[in-house]
């Protein structure tokens, strides 16, 4: 289903940041809260990574590494900042006013709160998928070429190709091959996050956030959904917060549980739902709180 | 007594859910009764105004309506007009000739000045013929007797008087020496005016004289200039009344003599109507009134006409004849160019109010601004628009300094920038968060995302603003009085031309019409017909915007 050329190490032949802002590798390494790294160095890596709306904390002094080609869920109460993680990592937050950030966060070596970062090509490198569907009020070709659109890419041919690529790794070509010039809000629920999917796959991300991405979803689009993701993380690496836990454990390899802005535990699937180290992890995964 | 405990049943409401479904009634009944209120009240305003607007396009046209119409415009068959000219002519011809006869009776001066050429005309006759000295003397005195004679009949104003010198005249008719010349008209003059000092009341021949003026000059009004007399310069006085409801006015004013009399010492002059025929009593003139009034269907000829070229023909004499053409290109110029400065500009400040502004005190400074800017009566942006576009501004680009339709159209620009900066923030406002974050977070910059994504989205709110827009500056009087409207002249073609010239608009063409034009009271139907224009022009604007709008809306929904 995804072809060779989609393999993150012919993309990072284009860096998101200039050259110069580049830094150069930090010699220390990040010691990490959790497990050894499955394979590679990690791509994701926060250090007393803390983010405050003015002065009310939403995540504090978390430190985790992320690691390419697999899923990492992201679970925890309501409010205890998962989502907040997620928007820092491609900076999602910066649209909130009086947003602080302290401590570091890198992606693919990048420190990402960086006042030299470019925003635009960050996002193309990290790209997300929201909680509810929100294609634009465009056709389904349309919103999938949009990323690929201003990435330089105008060529006709060229651009039927990423949408058919795409719209295949979301497997959602087959059933609207016959008219992408069909409006996008024609489709249903789960047709529409999956053409989220498609499009936020067009600008060729390494990272990809999932935000409660099958919360309005009924069972039947989100088990869909969850196919696909066990699809895409061979390319890519899935960052989904949830708050479905056997969503969390069906689709990934790794689980952070978050609470009260604070990272509590995090280690391999089974580990965190079968014998967690914390009792607050406990209590959260079998249902005593939360 | 035990209170009754509240009904539970759901089958019978209690009294609070009945008095629920009353005031949900009752709010319903209201509201849609102001809405037809809303309704009624725009068609007792507005009904009127289109009916009789309607009559500039559709009425009763008469033959001179067909001829200014060929003559003016080269419409219509040129053989079928003559073919009818030739026949109401032929009707029209009796009521030229018991003119004439009446005219010659009072107009002492006509007759006396023949006369004297009569005399001159014989006295040369007698030089060509070589009339012996002693005969040509004698006729000579004769003839001058006999003129002499009939100019006394002429200038006398008593009855007895005149026939007697008539008499005086005509006994010498028989006079051999006479026979053959031109002399001879004298006694037929003599004869002719004989009839008519038996008729005509001699003393009342001032009067006579102004009442004819006002005939002949409503027998002008209705078939236009006599055949064979000499083109009047103004387009308006070469054709007669080219309506069928404008000749029924000029014929009331043909038959009835408006007449002021003092009824009262000190109290003001009081209408009294008096019927052309009382006035003429006695004379020969009287059947001329029947005549008319009975044949005037035939001498006018009218016939319904659907006259649709009023939306493209120029204007004649001031709107007297023609259509409305330039100033419907005048207004579309004024409005189109008015939409084309304020439309980017509203739409940039608005981005920059929603998106780039946060919500300090220059920014609530800068709204209050464009609140009021929204309320200032429109003529204090046409007293702007002199001072800045006409004399400041575009005279340094080399324009010369004067009205324009540019001028007049960035004066209107800033007369609608405040609607369109509203609705366009609103609509921007209103644009989902969502489409805002999923472009950012495809790595869109904050340009290309409000190019691509919010704009669109937000167009049909932005389309909302320029219908509004649309009504406003076409409508406007005031910030055009200075700085693009003439009140006399035309709309140049091509745009581009037009555009450093002032132009005609129909609001303010209307307005001229209304307040400084006494031909407004003869054609009011033009006046109509221009505020019925302006409205169609404003609603089909409207409709083509509307139309745009739900399409744009329609493939945001998706459908």
């Amino acid at each position: 289903m995804l072809e060779p050329g989609d393999s993150p190490a012919e993309m990072t032949q284009t860096p998101y940041a200039p050259d110069k802002t580049v830094r150069a590798r930090v010699p220390t390494r990040f010691s990490a809260t959790g497990p050894q790294p499955l394979s590679g160095e990690p791509i994701i890596r926060a250090h007393d990574f803390s983010l405050f709306y003015g002065e009310k904390a939403g995540v504090r002094k978390i430190t985790m590494d992320i690691h390419p080609q697999s899923v990492t869920a992201i679970i925890g109460p309501s409010g205890c900042g998962k989502s907040t993680f997620l928007r820092s990592i491609n900076r999602m937050n910066d649209l909130i006013p009086h947003v602080r950030a302290e401590g570091r966060l890198e992606v693919a070596g990048i420190d990402v709160y960086d006042r030299r970062v470019n925003l635009p090509n960050l996002r193309q490198q990290v790209g997300m998928v929201f909680q509810k569907p929100n294609p634009f009020p465009k056709s389904i070709y349309d919103n999938v070429a949009y990323g690929r659109r201003f990435q330089g890419f105008r060529h006709r041919g060229e651009l039927d190709e990423a949408v058919e690529r795409c719209l295949r790794a979301a497997a959602l070509w087959d059933e609207v091959k016959d008219n992408l010039r069909k409006s996008a809000l024609a489709l249903s629920g789960g047709q529409q996050q999956r053409l989220c999917i498609a499009r936020a796959l067009a600008t060729q991300p390494k990272v990809l956030l999932m935000d409660e991405p099958c919360s309005a979803l009924d069972p039947i689009a989100t088990g869909r959904i969850e196919e696909l993701i066990a699809d895409l993380k061979n390319v890519y690496t899935i960052v989904i917060v949830t708050h479905n836990m056997q969503q969390a454990a069906r689709v990934s390899e790794r689980t952070a549980f978050f609470c009260l802005g604070e990272l509590i535990e995090y280690d391999r699937t089974s580990v965190i739902f079968t014998k967690p180290a914390k009792k607050q992890t406990e209590d959260y995964v079998t249902g005593r709180f939360g | 007594m035990t209170r009754q405990p509240p009904s539970t049943d759901p089958v019978q409401p209690g009294s609070l859910l009945r008095l629920r479904g009353a005031m949900d009634r009752m709010f319903t009944g209201l509201a849609s009764g102001s809405v037809l209120l809303i309704a009624l009240a725009l068609a007792v305003v507005l009904a009127p105004m289109l009916w009789r607007g309607a009559g500039a396009v559709v009425f009763k046209g008469t033959v001179e309506f067909r001829r200014m119409q060929l003559e003016q415009f080269h419409r219509g068959d040129p053989s079928t007009l003559s073919d009818e000219l030739a026949e109401i002519s032929r009707a029209r011809q009796p009521v030229y000739d018991m003119l004439d006869r009446f005219s010659r009776g009072i107009a002492t001066e006509q007759l006396e000045e023949e006369a004297r050429q009569l005399y001159r005309e014989f006295g040369k006759q007698l030089d060509r013929r070589d009339t012996p000295a002693q005969q040509r003397t004698e006729l000579r005195s004769l003839a001058k007797q006999l003129r002499d004679d009939f100019t006394e009949a002429a200038q006398s104003s008593d009855k007895a008087a005149a026939q007697e010198a008539l008499e005086r005249v005509l006994k010498h008719a028989d006079e051999p020496r006479l026979k053959g010349t031109v002399a001879e008209g004298f006694f037929r003059m003599a004869r002719d005016y004989g009839r008519i000092v038996e008729t005509v009341d001699l003393g009342r021949r001032v009067e006579y004289a102004k009442a004819l003026g006002e005939v002949r000059d409503a027998i002008q009004a209705l078939f236009g200039p006599r055949p064979g007399e000499p083109r009047p310069p103004l387009v308006m006085d070469q054709y007669g009344a080219t309506r069928w409801d404008v000749a029924e006015k000029q014929l009331a004013r043909l038959l009835t003599a408006e007449k002021w009399v003092e009824v009262k010492p000190g109290q003001p002059l009081q209408r009294v109507d008096v019927p052309r025929e009382r006035e003429f009593a006695g004379t020969d003139l009287v059947p001329l009134f029947p005549l008319v009034r009975e044949r005037a269907r035939d001498m006018l000829r009218p016939q319904t006409t659907i006259y649709w070229q009023y939306f493209i023909d120029d204007s004649l004499s001031g709107h007297y004849f023609g259509g409305v053409g330039p100033e419907i290109l005048g207004t579309l110029l004024v409005t189109v160019l008015a939409i084309a400065f304020a439309l980017p500009l509203g739409v940039v400040s608005a981005a920059y109010l929603v998106e780039c502004a946060g919500d300090g005190r220059t920014v609530r400074l800068i709204r209050t601004c464009i609140n009021t800017l929204a309320g200032v009566p429109s003529i204090v942006f046409g007293l702007f628009g002199l001072a800045f576009f006409v004399i400041f501004l575009l005279p340094k680009f080399g324009l010369p300094q004067g009205s324009s339709v540019l001028a007049g159209g960035l004066t209107l620009g800033l007369l609608v920038l405040p609607i369109i900066i509203r609705a366009s923030e609103e609509a921007i406002r209103s644009v989902p968060a969502t489409y805002k974050e999923a472009a950012l977070a495809l790595g869109a910059s904050r340009l290309r995302c409000f190019v691509t994504v919010m704009l669109p989205a937000a167009l049909p709110g932005i389309l909302t603003g320029v219908i509004l827009s649309v009504s406003r500056a076409a409508g406007e009087t005031a910030p055009i009085l200075f700085t693009a409207a003439v009140a006399m002249g035309t709309t140049s073609w091509p745009p581009w031309e037009a555009i450093t010239k002032p132009a005609v608009t129909l609001a303010y063409s209307s307005y001229n019409l209304a307040v400084g034009d006494r031909l407004a009271a003869l054609v009011p139907h033009n006046q109509y017909g221009m505020v019925m224009t302006l409205i169609l022009l404003v609603l089909i604007l409207n409709i083509a915007a509307i139309l745009v709008r739900s399409h744009m809306a329609k493939r945001l929904r998706g459908q």
